[in-house]
């Protein structure tokens, strides 16, 4: 689930921020910081974009918090605008080299992408951290999206200016990837939570 | 919504146990902390903006709450990192070597350690906010672990950087240590301000 809906922020906080109280928007950026960075720099896989979103997403907060009416959890608000600036960004990156969405899976070659340095290493989430590097970015941002931070397919279409059927195909094409690491993965990961759990 | 997700699996091709695993695995990846300059950043262009009003700096009203800052400051920067590294994750995460190889061993000692810190940060965002009023010495020490930690950070997200897996297991393990220094301040701060 996503990181988001566990941070909570008192209301008078957010109140004492849509004043534009300096402290308040610094409590926010504490609190928020570090799971907007890891959004960010998930979809583009390069710190210095990543932190150029990071500025882009709170200064946009600044400027809307007004807006804010707490119908919402004030973190699927910001979750959302920090997803829309990653996404504009990534359109931007796309428009620049001429490619379409669809096309930006082709462009793929296995082992070829960003991916951190690690992929050799035995350990399986970095096998999975790397994988996922490996992904083209379209298919990337729709896993996390859709597994991570839950978002519909029907959502994830309108985010990106794509249909439901192309989230879905998105998605599809990134599990076949993914899929030979899948069992032994998850096992692991779970045995290690429950092993720290018992200490 | 059952449907959707019959439909979902049967596009995808994933049987539930490997969905499964696939979103327990996604869901443990590490977070990366951002560099602190970057609030400096966000900072200097909303006040250029107009959003945001600086703070009056306030002093702490007693000495009492000052030397409770600075106590927990000592006690979080010279004995309690000296109590984890010696007696926290040394210890912790030894697998019996009849069991294993030295290989697994690694991969373990490594999972626990990203594992680790990602439960730290989750136990950071459960602390309360930080108080209104803060000595400097305390921010400054804050920032310095933030700084520490998003340096760390860095290395371990940086594609040119290779690493050994001994390389990487040094870099987890000091970003776990400075990561318990942080949860702890931050924690003996929230306490003096609910005294």
């Amino acid at each position: 689930m996503s990181k988001f809906a566990d941070i909570q922020i008192d209301p008078a906080i957010v109140k004492r921020a849509a004043r534009g109280d300096a402290r308040a928007h610094e409590i926010i950026y504490r609190a928020f910081k570090t799971p907007v960075y890891s959004l960010c720099l998930r979809f583009t896989r390069a710190p210095a974009h990543a932190e150029d979103l990071v500025q882009e997403t709170f200064i946009e907060i600044m400027r809307s918090i007004s807006k804010f009416r707490g119908e919402a959890a004030l973190g699927s608000w910001i979750r959302r605008i920090a997803v829309s600036k990653a996404l504009m960004f990534l359109r931007s990156a796309w428009t620049a080299r001429s490619q379409s969405l669809a096309d930006d899976w082709d462009d793929v070659t296995p082992g070829n992408a960003v991916s951190h340095g690690i992929s050799s290493h035995p350990d399986e989430a970095l096998d999975l951290d790397a994988a996922l590097a490996n992904l083209p970015s379209v298919s990337r941002t729709v896993v996390w999206l859709h597994d991570v931070e839950g978002f519909t397919h029907k959502e994830i279409g309108k985010l990106m200016g794509r249909t439901e059927s192309f989230s879905k195909s998105q998605l599809s094409r990134a599990y076949q990837r993914l899929r030979p690491m899948l069992s032994p993965m998850g096992d692991s990961v779970a045995d290690e939570n429950a092993a720290l759990r018992s200490i | 919504m059952a449907n959707e997700t019959k439909d979902e699996e049967m596009i995808c091709g994933l049987t539930a146990d490997e969905r499964d695993g696939l979103m327990r695995g996604l869901n443990a990846l590490p977070e990366t902390m951002p560099p602190r300059a970057v609030w400096n950043r966000i900072r200097e262009q909303a006040q250029a903006e107009g959003l945001i009003r600086t703070a009056v700096t306030q002093r702490p009203s007693t000495w009492v709450a000052g030397f409770a800052v600075a106590a927990a400051v000592v006690l979080a920067m010279t004995v309690l990192p000296r109590l984890m590294s010696t007696a926290g994750l040394d210890t912790q995460y030894t697998e019996p070597p009849a069991l294993t190889n030295d290989i697994p061993v690694k991969v373990t000692a490594l999972q626990a350690l990203m594992v680790q810190s990602q439960q730290l940060e989750s136990d950071l965002r459960t602390l309360p906010d930080e108080p209104k009023v803060m000595r400097a010495s305390t921010v400054a020490t804050l920032s310095d672990i933030e700084d520490a930690i998003a340096a760390i950070d860095f290395q371990l997200n940086e594609s040119g950087v290779q690493m050994t897996p001994d390389e990487r297991e040094l870099f987890w393990r000091e970003r776990v240590r400075l990561m318990k220094s942080l949860v702890r301040l931050r924690y003996a701060q929230a306490q003096r301000t609910a005294f």
